[in-house]
């Protein structure tokens, strides 16, 4: 393989305390090389001067793959029609706007400068469809969470109080479907909605058929994944989700985070927290509950969130909410997916449209910013629009533009609903994020979230060489006053190098590779193994449609697994 | 058709009108037509027998004064053929039976009305009784594509050797894919078959028979003759390199390792890559895209659902374990049959509606009012007419009760649906339905899917060009337009000029005027059977029986993936599918100068 040099670039590595220092950088057999050991005569030279040189970007909630991201395909197929890109030089042709094909998904996270994405919810008994999807999506290395909260086995776990066995449990399944951590969607809820119940149910609510609450599940999967060591804590999606008021719920599941959490490690991952940020008491009494959020998060040192910031325009929502879908489907009336999976979870889809001059809407789009700006800390305020929930992920340049830019933010603000703007902080927020807060947010921060900080979102010597380079000078632009140069600079990343390999030339895509799908493989004892193997066992040709050894994803049926092993607690 | 039934027909207008018989023609499975494709083959008695039979109500039949095994000759705006009388208490007056397969082909309506989905069900038609023959399946295939029809079946060597116990088997078959299957191995012979349905059994039973084991070349003599497997790949390639607008069509019987490579061999080509869904579940895929979904896993029927509809689609003859796996088993709540109350609503009174609680007959054809009724009787809203559909308006209500307050109703629908005028108008106002029941109660709809892999073709499509099946690339983009790049509306129109047809057999189900012009363009089958297809081939490529010879993934009709496995190894010198199509695809490369 060949290696390269890239020279004179501005390098900003968070990870390694570098700020936006002259460095050069070498790569070779797909790693970070210390340059001085290059061979000159096999080196490429890559003339970075004047230009941003970042790791790769990480996007810790998209989603990407899946039954419910195809179901979204086929219904959205009018997205299709006119957004199609000829595949041209050995690439293939691309197609989709709100819910793209894998191939517009992975150049489109390339071009962007983006090398690692999260798939965010897979049902365990369809997590074998979420991996071959995620093999055809070119270039990123990929991982994916499941889904947990509503399983019935995990359940009878949590119910028992049988938290080791919770844990091995959690191992087992993780194991089972080759997932990278645990996935908690308004928590219960999909075990009610089989009841026809489960709308807009509260962290006390009782649920039916396990004498539980969404506290005690939540509590329950956050200790045992800490027991478990897993590179990733348990990553919530609160309950209440789309209702009026629920920032209070939000906040409530924000202070759980430091109940079972072990030194200063991020225990608790809250997802779109903008969905989860709304004050009122209806709809026509919406504010938001951003302020508060950010309040209480700068306090709970142990818990993490993501924006899910609104992009105005279409999009198809998609999630594991399933009743919170249903109440969407009968606001916005035109159609509506969802998807029972058996002892496991549900879904839901519905197309919707963010409009400016609709109140709600624009109180839903302050939020996300409010929260950054106000949380200020970028270690634990991570950049996402929930793709394609509150619009695409190729947004997050324009987000990025306005958390770096109050002008960027004036701009939006004089087109959107007046009357939501004076229900909220966002007019009054100066915080202006520096390139540095953004690669933080973007590359450094997720790294640690995931815990893949040794080889992922730093250029240090032995890292992954997954490398950003932007045509943008971050000495001589003033982001806030040139955030569309920002912005376009950052839509277009000049080089991407993943795994040591060009892949983005100029903004195009050159090449086509496939990246790893990472998975977690936590070591547990072998009695407690034994233990959980055999009660699954038994349970299983009760619960399930299909045969324990069928469930199993194995190895082999993976493109390029790549395998993370966790020492655990127990 | 022949010199001797013209004599026949001066006869017949003697006997006069009052020997003819004008009834509803609606084709659809049967299961000894199933069981026999693929024990013997299609070439067999058994199989003729069963797929070349019109049934009819006995007081119909005996109107005309024809009895079982009498022949007649039926004849509609499309074509005319003779085939057998068998007589069926279950069908009401007006209505004719005649299973999928060739014979039913050769007279249904090929307008697809924009949609791919050509006419299979309600076609007005004329019967008589004849003294005409039936003709066989050569016959009928060498009348209709002019071409002569060849095979060379074998028999593969049955060794015996080691014995084992496969465990968990896949039944790579239906949409069913029952996958807790034990099939006990001598060497490679399927000894037993533990668990599988007649269907999945004779399949897997029979999985030797009828087999294509080399590859062929079709000669200027037009018979085929064998070559090598370097020489088959290259004249595939050949042909799919210098056509301009060729078809892919096929893959529901075969696992998504291969369809993943036909989509980028017809991205390539710049051709239709179409599957199977086009002529089942099209109409339903299209709901969804105006619609949405209401959906559940299979499990989730035998916990949950204490009411199961089921709604023009046969089971008893399609998926024979359906039933028992999901209406009579019992689950976490609905304890199983007793706690299920069940409905089956259909033209004709199947064998699955002999199971029911209750049976509905709909007229012919009137589907989509009896569901557009049961939606407003759903919504408390007053039905004028006294009697929907052939249905009384009080039953409506009443059913519409039963529906709003069973605690988890599931709905399985099938081509009862799919196949009649309204086509994706009926199966987008069944998931509304489904959608306005869930205000009440929790209610799915999930539809009965055929071959055992068509769910995947669907998803794999979808994921790489963003539709789920009939996807051309003749842009160099994906494009999905119903009536023009559906795989039937291509070839009706002659609008492709060279055909891949994988895993299928267009032959055997496509009506008539498609498999025509099938005939008429160049065309390579790649299959490990004798599909009426491969006899007409100009090229035969042999390919491991997937599921049985060849491993990968599979998607149950509720969309559960499942690995269907390798057990035996295919006979010397024969590669499974997804090989075949990679070395088609490098091959083609090279020709067009890569
Ligand atoms: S029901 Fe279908 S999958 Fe099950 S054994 Fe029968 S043919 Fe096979
Ligand atoms: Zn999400």
């Amino acid at each position: 393989m060949k290696s390269f040099l890239i020279k004179g670039g501005i390098v900003y590595d968070p990870l390694n305390g570098v700020e936006g220092e002259v460095i050069d950088i070498g790569l070779r057999n797909g790693v970070i090389v210390d340059p001085s050991s290059l061979d000159p005569r096999e080196t490429i030279v890559v003339d970075a001067r004047g230009m941003m040189v970042v790791p790769g970007g990480i996007d810790v909630h998209s989603h990407i793959a899946g039954p419910k991201v195809n179901t979204g395909r086929v219904m959205m197929v009018e997205d299709h029609y006119l957004t199609n890109i000829p595949g041209k030089m050995g690439l293939r042709s691309q197609t989709g706007r709100t819910v793209p094909n894998v191939y517009k998904i992975g150049y489109g996270y390339a071009r962007l400068g983006y090398t690692t994405v999260v798939e965010a919810a897979s049902p365990p008994l369809k997590t074998r469809h979420t991996h071959e999807e995620l093999d055809s999506i070119p270039i990123i290395d990929k991982m994916t969470l499941i889904l947990m909260d509503s399983n019935w086995i995990a359940l009878d776990y949590i119910s028992e109080g049988d938290l080791k066995g919770l844990a091995g449990y959690i191992a087992w399944l993780l194991h089972a479907t080759k997932g990278y951590g645990v996935k908690i969607v308004d928590p219960g809820a999909d075990l009610a909605w089989l009841y026809g119940k489960g709308y807009g149910i509260d962290l006390d609510t009782q649920l039916p058929e396990y004498n539980l609450t969404p506290r005690e599940i939540i509590l329950m999967l956050g200790e045992a994944s800490t027991l478990l060591n897993l590179p990733h804590p348990i990553h919530v999606h609160c309950n209440r989700l789309g209702y009026p008021g629920n920032y209070s719920t939000t906040t409530r599941t924000l202070e759980l985070s430091s109940k079972y959490s072990t030194g200063n490690k991020i225990s608790m991952h809250i997802t779109h927290v903008q969905f989860t940020g709304y004050k009122g008491s209806t709809w026509a009494t919406l504010g938001s509950g951003g302020e508060e959020i950010a309040r209480i998060l700068r306090r709970q040192r142990n818990a993490s969130v993501d924006l899910g910031q609104i992009i105005f325009g279409s999009v198809t929502t998609m999630t594991a909410d399933a009743p919170f879908e249903h109440v969407l489907f009968h606001i916005s009336r035109w159609k509506w997916a969802f998807a029972d999976v058996e002892a496991e979870t549900a879904s839901g889809i519905v197309p919707y449209r963010y409009r400016r001059r609709n109140y709600v809407n624009t109180v839903q789009w302050t939020i996300g910013l409010e929260v950054a700006l106000l949380t200020k800390d970028p270690w634990r305020t991570f950049i996402t629009t929930d793709h394609p929930n509150a619009g695409p992920f190729t947004k997050y340049p324009r987000v990025i533009a306005w958390l770096m830019s109050r002008r960027a933010r004036e701009e939006e603000m004089k087109k959107v609903n007046r009357r939501a703007l004076k229900k909220t902080a966002l007019p009054a927020v100066d915080e202006e994020f520096d390139f540095n807060d953004i690669i933080i947010a973007t590359r450094a921060a997720p790294a640690k979230l995931l815990g893949l900080e040794d080889f992922k979102g730093h250029l240090g010597i032995g890292a992954q060489a997954d490398i950003a380079i932007y045509n943008i000078d971050p000495g001589k632009v003033d982001p806030s006053r040139d955030w569309k140069i920002v912005e376009k600079a950052l839509s277009r990343a000049e080089y991407v190098f993943k795994d040591g390999r060009i892949v983005v030339r100029g903004g195009r895509v050159v090449e086509e590779t496939y990246g790893s799908t990472l998975y977690v493989k936590p070591e547990i004892p072998e009695d407690l193994s034994k233990t959980i193997v055999d009660k699954v066992r038994e349970m299983f040709p009760y619960y399930y449609s299909i045969q324990y050894s069928n469930f199993i994803v194995d190895l082999s049926e993976i493109r390029k697994p790549r395998e993370i092993p966790v020492k655990t607690l127990l | 058709m022949t010199s001797t039934s013209i004599v026949q027909e001066a006869l017949e207008e003697k006997l006069g009108e009052r020997r003819q018989l004008e009834i509803l023609l609606v084709t659809g499975r049967s299961l000894v037509q199933g069981m026999s494709m693929e024990a013997e083959g299609k070439r067999s008695r058994r199989y003729r027998l069963s797929a070349s039979t019109l049934s009819l109500n006995p007081e119909d039949a005996q109107l005309i004064g024809v009895e079982k095994n009498s022949r007649v000759r039926v004849e509609t705006e499309h074509g005319a053929i003779v085939v057998n009388v068998s007589i069926d208490p279950g069908l009401p007056r007006g209505t004719g039976f005649i299973p999928m397969g060739p014979w039913a082909n050769a007279v249904v309506c090929p307008l697809t009305d924009g949609t791919g989905m050509p006419k299979y069900k309600n076609i007005p038609a004329k019967v008589r009784p004849t003294e005409e023959q039936v003709p066989s399946v050569e016959e009928l295939v060498s009348i209709i594509t002019g071409r002569r029809v060849d095979a060379h079946p074998v028999e593969l060597d049955l060794r015996e050797g080691e014995k084992k116990i496969i465990e968990d088997f896949v039944c790579p078959f239906c949409g069913d894919l029952c996958d807790f299957i034990k099939v006990h191995l001598n060497g490679n012979i399927v000894e037993k078959v533990v668990g599988a349905c007649p269907l999945g059994s004779s399949k897997i039973r029979n999985y030797h028979r009828d087999r294509i084991v080399k590859p062929y070349i079709r000669s200027p003599s037009g018979l085929l003759e064998e070559c090598t497997l370097p020489k088959a790949l290259d004249k595939a390639a050949e042909i799919l390199a210098s056509s301009k607008h060729p078809l892919i069509f096929g893959l529901s019987s075969t696992v998504n390792e291969a369809i993943i490579v036909g989509v980028e061999l017809a991205e390539y080509l710049g051709a239709i890559i179409d599957n199977t869904t086009v002529v089942c579940h099209g109409p339903t895929t299209i709901g969804v895209m105006e619609a949405g979904a209401a959906r559940c896993t299979l499990g989730l029927v035998r916990h949950l659902a204490d009411l199961i509809l089921f709604w023009g689609c046969n089971p008893a003859e399609a998926h024979p374990n359906h039933f028992k796996r999901w209406v009579i088993e019992g689950g976490k709540h609905v304890k199983g049959r007793k706690d299920r109350r069940v409905i089956v609503i259909d033209v004709r009174r199947t064998a699955t509606a002999r199971m029911a609680d209750e049976f509905i007959m709909v007229e012919p054809g009137k589907d989509y009012e009896l569901i557009t009724a049961l939606r407003m009787a759903v919504k408390d809203l007053d039905i004028e007419q006294s009697t929907v559909a052939g249905v009384p308006r009080e039953k409506i209500y009443e059913l519409a009760d039963a529906l709003r307050s069973c605690k988890y109703g599931v709905g399985f629908f099938g081509m009862g649906l799919t196949m009649n005028e309204p086509r994706y108008r009926s199966l987008e106002e069944l998931i509304k339905l489904a959608h306005d029941l869930n205000d009440w109660t929790r209610f799915t709809v999930v539809p009965m899917r055929g071959h055992y892999n068509v769910t995947g073709a669907c998803q794999v499509s979808t994921w790489l060009t963003g539709y789920p099946f009939s996807v051309d690339f003749m842009r160099g983009i994906p494009k999905f337009i119903p009536g023009l790049t559906t795989a039937t509306d291509a070839l009706i129109r002659g609008d492709v000029d060279a055909a891949l047809i994988i895993a299928s057999d267009p032959v055997a189900h496509f009506p008539r005027k498609a498999v025509e012009n099938l005939s008429k363009i160049p065309l390579i089958v790649v299959d490990p059977k004798w599909s009426l297809t491969a006899m007409i081939a100009d090229v035969v490529i042999p390919s491991a029986m997937s599921g049985v010879e060849a491993g990968g993934t599979a998607y149950r009709m509720d969309g559960v993936p499942l690995r269907v496995k390798k057990i035996i190894e295919p006979p010397t010198g024969v590669m499974e599918d997804h090989r075949i199509l990679l070395e088609i695809l490098s091959r083609v490369r090279r020709l067009r100068g890569e």
